[in-house]
């Protein structure tokens, strides 16, 4: 975890330069006191609090990756690579870009708006 | 390294004929094989989920946690001082029992001889690597339960040992553990007042049968939702049998088979019991007090109902202050954390759960450790 990051201005925290985080991968930061995982899905940024809706987790230590789509009976097809988060403890997979549990709606992971200013990432918090 | 030589001429074979062989066995570069897979089934290979070995199914959410890493990349339950360090401390443990993984499926490989050198083996490094490193640690003699001779042996060669306190098999099982042919085992671990656990994940391997009565679930998803089907069938096995008559004093641990099943399966035995009591004569009372008092569950797999009051409803028809144990399976992936747990049980429950249901079984003595921090944090919900 790096070192508390010092605000530019009032709830805009830079965290991270852009070339720091490659697609798939996340640093995770604290903001706040609150540990979050910053993801670059893809070329876009997104921040998440580090916490699983279920045990409590260190959600974002978990693998990044697709996951299976809706098929029928005895097909698989494969999508979203880079955009699954899938906690460590449990496997509980979460949609980066939505925050949601892919198994139930109403079960989320926090998120936090983002920004990039020149190559700077920031979460609004 | 050179090359092997063939030394063709030497040998005189005939040079001027063409040679064709039937059966050449190349190895196959894994690396190569994954690139040629399409997904799913890329990702499971490649986390060496690659067939038929132990079963080959597939776990797509990994066998371990994730995160159960030092931060040099080790598995933090591969060392004992990592594991007391990072995890016994991190949830305030007084005491926690260690059962050796891959200890179940040895115990039901097909060559004995050779499985019951290979636990004591195991024993044995657990008894002088890993049990003398931290006071909180206590730990099962494996055995293995297809030849019930060589684990009694075993038994009687560590059933002393202030660490071991519990004989452990695993739940997939040739035949039932009800039947005459475990009673070696049930009564050398009576002689040394052990307790007996089985533990789930051999379904299926070596000699046991199929994983469950239907025979061969396709994914890991059945295979491991189905486990639970192995306990009804033990459990019913034992009562029925007779064991708690013949060992009045044994108790049987089902460590990781669920909790919330046994009240209605206990009420369909009493029932079947009233019309069938002449075919167990030896029964003195309705089966469900047997299990009531000889049988003791750990906590994980907490079921998780949509609605936690149903839950909590189930746990009220069970005698959950004298039978249930707090477990986390750590570092497995579908572990229980102590607070996760701790909420699941009222208030008047939750000592006995935590601790004092497992101090009794296995005789450990009070400690002046510490207030757990994973309990303080468990007291603050209600």
């Amino acid at each position: 975890m790096t070192e508390p990051s010092k605000p530019s201005k009032a709830g805009r925290w830079p965290v991270a330069r852009t070339a720091d985080i490659a697609p798939g991968e996340c640093r995770i930061v604290e903001v706040k006191r609150h540990s979050v995982g910053v993801f670059n899905v893809n070329g876009e940024f997104v921040a998440v609090l580090n916490v699983c809706p279920h045990e409590l987790a260190p959600v974002c230590r978990g693998p990044v990756g697709g996951t299976t789509l809706p098929s029928p009976p005895g097909e698989y097809r494969w999508g979203r690579d880079g955009e699954i988060l899938s906690c460590p403890w449990h496997g509980w997979e979460f949609d980066l870009l939505a925050g949601n549990s892919l198994t139930d709606p109403r079960v989320r992971v926090r998120r936090y708006p983002t920004e990039v200013d020149d190559d700077t990432i920031f979460v609004v918090l | 390294m050179a090359d092997r030589q063939f030394p063709r001429k030497k040998q005189g074979m005939p040079t001027t004929l063409p040679v064709i062989d039937s059966d050449i066995h190349p190895t196959l570069d894994p690396a190569r094989i994954v690139q040629y897979l399409a997904e799913p089934w890329r990702s499971r290979f490649a986390s060496g989920s690659d067939g038929p070995g132990t079963l080959g199914y597939w776990n797509a959410a990994g066998f371990h946690q994730a995160d159960a890493v030092t931060d040099d990349g080790d598995a933090i339950a591969s060392q004992p001082e990592t594991l007391a360090r990072l995890f016994f401390d991190t949830y305030g443990l007084e005491y926690g029992i260690l059962n050796s993984e891959s200890a179940i499926h040895i115990g039901v490989g097909p060559d004995m001889t050779f499985g019951a050198a290979l636990l004591s083996a195991m024993n044995d490094v657990m008894a002088n690597e890993w049990l003398p490193v931290d006071p909180r640690f206590r730990a099962s003699i494996n055995v293995g339960p297809s030849d019930p001779q060589l684990a009694a042996q075993e038994i009687h060669r560590l059933g002393d040992h202030p660490g071991m306190v519990q004989v452990m098999m695993g739940s997939g099982a040739r035949i039932a553990y009800g039947q005459r042919f475990y009673h070696p085992i049930y009564e050398a671990a009576v002689e040394h007042d052990l307790p007996v656990a089985i533990h789930p994940g051999n379904e299926g391997v070596g000699i046991t049968g199929p994983p469950n009565a239907a025979g061969y679930p396709s994914s890991y998803i059945e295979w491991h939702t189905t486990l639970v089907t192995s306990y009804i069938s033990h459990l019913v096995s034992l009562v029925t049998e007779g064991v708690f008559v013949t060992f009045p004093t044994l108790k049987f641990v089902m460590v990781e088979g669920g909790v919330s099943w046994i009240p209605p399966i206990l009420w369909r035995l009493d029932k079947n019991w009233k019309a069938l009591r002449k075919t167990v004569p030896w029964l003195e009372r309705p089966p469900s007090e047997y299990v009531r008092e000889h049988f003791r569950l750990t906590s994980q797999p907490m079921e998780e109902p949509e609605n936690a009051q149903h839950r909590k409803a189930m746990l009220e028809m069970l005698d959950v202050e004298q039978m249930v144990m707090f477990s986390s399976d750590f570092p497995h992936w579908d572990g229980d954390t102590v607070d996760f747990a701790a909420r699941s049980f009222t208030r008047e429950q939750r000592s006995r759960v935590l601790s004092e249901t497992a101090r009794e079984l296995y005789r450990l003595p009070s400690s002046t450790a510490p207030a757990a921090s994973g309990m303080e944090q468990a007291l603050t919900y209600d």
